[in-house]
């Protein structure tokens, strides 16, 4: 089976104080350190082991600049065998324009099944996967947490509210986005990633897609970014562990949250 | 000596088939040596040649065990005396005369008496041996190829019974007197007839010389091996404890390898093919393996005798198969419990008489299964972690100062690209984050303070040291790490490091080649101590005290005595040794693959540890490594001793001091 994953760099913001630039229309990412995507991680990882199960090929893609080959490097040395970094050129793209950007390349591709990670770390807007499979005319699945191999289908798992889980099959091709905890995603170690940048890795520009930059411009726009305003209502429990735990236990049984 | 009865025509082709079998497998064992990959031993050459005498010939490592090393000395010394004896049989059975011109003469009457009085002493120790694991058979022996030990020893002891038989009857065949100790073995058979002592005569000599060469086969396919490698072993000994071996010797770009550390047999260096030959199966690095000790699957004398097994398999000394086998050593021939099981702590390759390697075995094995993406999935988050923010904890790097905010008035100077200092002090990244270790890095910062020096931390710009990420396998990313640091450390001027972790230490002074003193905090403020610069105001009265050695700064660093004077500096109570101390002292838990992944094990090896501080009536453990401060800590709490026992780290009871 051939799959294609499409691949994101996004900011490792774990406990990072975040600053916002002065023009309050993004976040200052200066000081931040980069890293592949949490979801698609798990979605590279089940295209490798699926390339593994059926003898089938990996092609990685990500919109980006030359410092977000980085995950495309990462998808190499896991296995994927080939990557395309389609240059963002300093543009600001919103989740349609990937989409469109996308299914341009992904249209030239031999593929039986698309991948992408259910939603991105930083935006949270979970769209570049169903918007890609409209753009391709493709059927789609969102936060899937399992995929069985059927003739010609696939045999999908989603984890529904409630915690009802919903089995359902899906044709081929079709794109899937994929959810957290469907695997897990093996470690690449840092000499793979190395070893990796020695293979070849395609680039490809707007131009070349016959797009124009212009046609380009995003049709949602932030406005302003800030932090709310503090409010009260927040209490900061202090002292040695027992008293915090016997203070807690205290709030939790006024509030009534346990008896 | 008298005429034999055998014809030397008889000799010269049993020796010729012995010597021609014994040099097939010899060359046979040198094949799989060439094959391996290079490890250069030849810096240093005189230490090695001390080593080689002090530690090979003298075997200042047998007492260590002092029955069993005494023992051995006397056996091994025995060999070394009558192999002169062994050359002169042999001659005189092919009829050359090698030896005549030293058969005369006082060195030779002299030798006469050395040689029966060492004959009796093997035998007896020989038969004592024996007796020892037939009455009282060591655990460390559990495993080991007993059956080839009683075979050996009794080799040895018939080699020395023809002999004796052999001199005792040529002395009253010759009537010769002159030689006090084989008259009197001679005295039994004074009433015998000429031709019965003929008979013992030739006979003890046919014997002897046919036991010999079967001996001498044995060597190569047996453990005792270790007769003809032991010397050599010693003699290419690794020596600076505490690194850890390049991925590949004489390779410079690594990345071009297949896959890195060991996979296949031929993935080790000569040196450690020629380890595993030598193990001598004693099973005292097992003994003194806190792995072994607390019921983890690792033992390391059974790791050796593994991989031999799998050598001898592979490359049998027999006819040669076409389809030869090719074992994957981590995962199949060694599990992975035992891979993950070590400490690194390097109690094995301290107590090892002939001086095996055992870390950078079991490094390169973690380093094939890391780059295959087959180490504990616990492990990837930490690894990223370190990756893209500079410590295991994925705490940003801004933070990494954060500590020093509890400083109070002490400043602490945070050093830019340029700036200049006496004394770098390189925190790292546990001593930076965690909360208990943060204490042991504000003590130590009070200390330096009091004592007027000018230091400067390196803040959100240091990284990890990487001394655990080398350790767990991921090398790439210890290169990494280093290269930055090293960066860094280039673009300021200081005049030495101080560290607060013995592991920080360790690998800025063993792994990263820096050409500038580094010390450990405890060196540092022992020297200050000395020169009067820290001067502490009151002494402790209350309590009995012990220390407990990090394994990264007394085993692998050898720094034993100047915490030690620190802590008589500022005692004025008893300070008592546990029972395993300085060398031999048990590991804590470690500071690496331990504190993210669950081995299984029956008990931990810090509470092993508290116990034997209990054993000696302490009520005060003080160490000198934030790890063992936390393993040891938690042992106290989980073992419900926080009333009898507490735990300190040497830094923050001189601070209490100061
Ligand atoms: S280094 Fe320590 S834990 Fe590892 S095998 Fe040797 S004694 Fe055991
Ligand atoms: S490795 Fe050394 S200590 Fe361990 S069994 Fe072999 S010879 Fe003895």
């Amino acid at each position: 089976m051939d799959v294609v994953v499409c691949l994101r760099r996004v900011p490792f913001t774990q406990e990072v104080d975040l600053e916002i630039d002065k023009g309050q229309r993004q976040i200052l990412a200066e000081n931040l350190a980069f890293v592949l995507n949490d979801w698609d991680n798990y979605a590279l990882e089940e295209a490798i082991s699926l390339k593994e199960r059926t003898k089938g090929t990996v092609t990685a893609i990500t919109v980006g600049t030359e410092e977000d080959e980085e995950v495309l490097r990462r998808a190499l040395a896991m296995g994927a065998d080939t990557a395309i970094r389609i240059d963002s050129e300093g543009l600001t793209l919103d989740p349609r324009n990937i989409a469109r950007l996308l299914a341009r390349v992904i249209r030239g591709l031999r593929f039986h099944l698309i991948l992408t990670g259910a939603q991105s770390d930083d935006l949270n807007e979970g769209c570049v996967g169903a918007m890609l499979a409209e753009e391709l005319g493709l059927p789609h699945a969102s936060v899937v947490n399992k995929i069985e191999l059927g003739e010609d289908v696939l045999e999908i798992k989603v984890e529904l509210e409630g915690g009802i889980e919903e089995i359902s099959t899906i044709k081929l091709p079709c794109l899937l986005t994929i959810q957290t905890g469907i695997n897990e995603p093996r470690y690449v170690s840092v000499m793979g990633i190395r070893k990796a940048a020695k293979k070849e890795l395609k680039v490809v520009t707007i131009e070349e897609l016959s797009l124009d930059k212009e046609a380009l411009v995003p049709d949602v726009y932030v406005e302003r970014l800030f932090y709310p305003p503090e409010t009260g209502g927040a209490e900061i429990l202090e002292g040695d562990p027992h008293i915090v735990a016997e203070k807690i236990l205290r709030i939790l049984r006024e509030r009534g949250v346990i008896s | 000596m008298l005429e034999l009865w055998t014809p030397k025509y008889l000799f010269w082709p049993i020796l010729l088939i012995a010597l021609f079998a014994f040099l097939r497998s010899i060359l046979s064992r040198i094949q799989v040596l060439r094959m391996a990959q290079k490890d250069p031993r030849l810096d240093h050459l005189k230490e090695r040649f001390r080593s080689l005498l002090l530690d090979g010939i003298m075997q200042w490592r047998q007492p260590r065990y002092p029955f069993s090393g005494i023992l051995h000395l006397v056996i091994f010394w025995g060999f070394v005396v009558l192999s002169l004896r062994s050359l002169q049989l042999l001659s005189y059975g092919l009829g050359i005369s090698i030896l005549s011109p030293f058969e005369t003469g006082a060195f030779w009457d002299l030798y006469g008496l050395l040689k029966d009085v060492f004959e009796i002493l093997v035998l007896f120790t020989c038969l004592l041996s024996m007796a020892r694991r037939l009455l009282f058979n060591p655990p460390r022996y559990k495993g080991s190829h007993e059956a080839e030990a009683y075979l050996v020893l009794g080799l040895i002891s018939f080699l020395m019974i023809t002999d004796i038989l052999f001199e005792a009857s040529y002395c009253l065949l010759a009537e010769k007197n002159e030689l006090s100790i084989s008259q009197a073995m001679a005295i039994p058979f004074l009433k015998f007839s000429r031709t019965s002592l003929e008979v013992i005569y030739n006979l003890s000599f046919v014997l002897h010389i046919l036991a010999f060469l079967f001996f001498l086969n044995l060597l190569p396919l047996s453990k005792h091996f270790h007769i003809i490698t032991a010397l050599p072993n010693v003699f290419f000994r690794k020596l600076k404890t505490g690194s850890i071996k390049p991925v590949r010797y004489n390779v410079q770009d690594i990345e071009d390898l297949e896959y890195s550390g060991t996979k296949y047999i031929y993935d080790l260096t000569w040196k450690h093919i020629l380890d595993i030959y030598t193990c001598t199966e004693c099973g005292r690095c097992s003994d003194n393996c806190p792995a072994n000790l607390v019921g983890r699957e690792l033992s390391p004398k059974m790791l050796t005798l593994k991989l031999r097994e799998s050598i001898y398999k592979t490359y049998p000394v027999t006819v040669q198969k076409k389809e030869r086998p090719n074992p994957i050593i981590p995962g199949e021939v060694i599990g992975e419990g035992e891979i993950w099981s070590c400490t690194t702590c390097g109690a094995c390759e301290r107590e090892c008489p002939v001086f095996i390697e055992y870390i950078d075995k079991i490094v390169d094995m973690r380093r094939y299964l890391i780059e295959q993406g087959q180490g504990p999935s616990s492990f990837n988050q930490v690894f990223i972690n370190v990756e893209k923010t500079g410590n295991p904890f994925g705490k940003p790097p801004a933070k990494r100062a954060d500590w020093a905010k509890e400083a109070g008035e002490i400043p602490v100077r945070i050093l830019k690209k340029g700036d200049q200092v006496e004394t770098l002090l390189f925190v790292d990244s546990y001593p930076s984050f965690d909360p208990k270790a943060n204490e042991v890095t504000l003590s130590v910062v009070r200390g330096l303070h009091k004592m007027g020096e000018d230091f400067g931390i390196l803040g959100p710009l240091e990284r990890d040291s990487g001394h655990q990420v080398r350790r767990m396998g991921e090398e790439g990313l210890f290169e990494l790490l280093r290269e930055k640091n090293r960066n860094l450390l280039s673009e300021i001027r200081f005049k030495r490091i101080v560290t607060i972790d013995p592991h920080s230490f360790n690998t800025l002074k063993n792994d990263y080649g820096l050409q500038i003193p580094i010390y450990h905090y405890s060196q540092y403020l022992y020297l200050a101590l000395e020169n009067g610069r820290l001067k502490p105001k009151r002494v402790i009265r209350e309590g009995t005290y012990t220390y407990h050695d990090p394994c990264y700064l007394g085993r692998h660093n050898g720094i034993y005595g100047e915490p030690r004077e620190l802590l008589k500096g500022i005692l004025d109570a008893p300070l008592r040794e546990m029972s395993k101390s300085r060398d031999r002292s048990l590991c804590c838990g470690g500071a690496d693959v331990g504190l993210w992944y669950e081995v299984r094990e029956e008990e931990r090896m810090a509470s092993k540890r508290v116990k034997m501080a209990l054993e000696i009536g302490a009520d005060h453990i003080v160490t000198a490594c934030p790890f063992c401060m936390i393993h040891l800590e938690d042992a106290v709490k989980t073992m419900g001793l926080e009333e009898r026992l507490m735990v300190v780290d040497l830094m923050g009871l001189i601070d209490s001091c100061l």
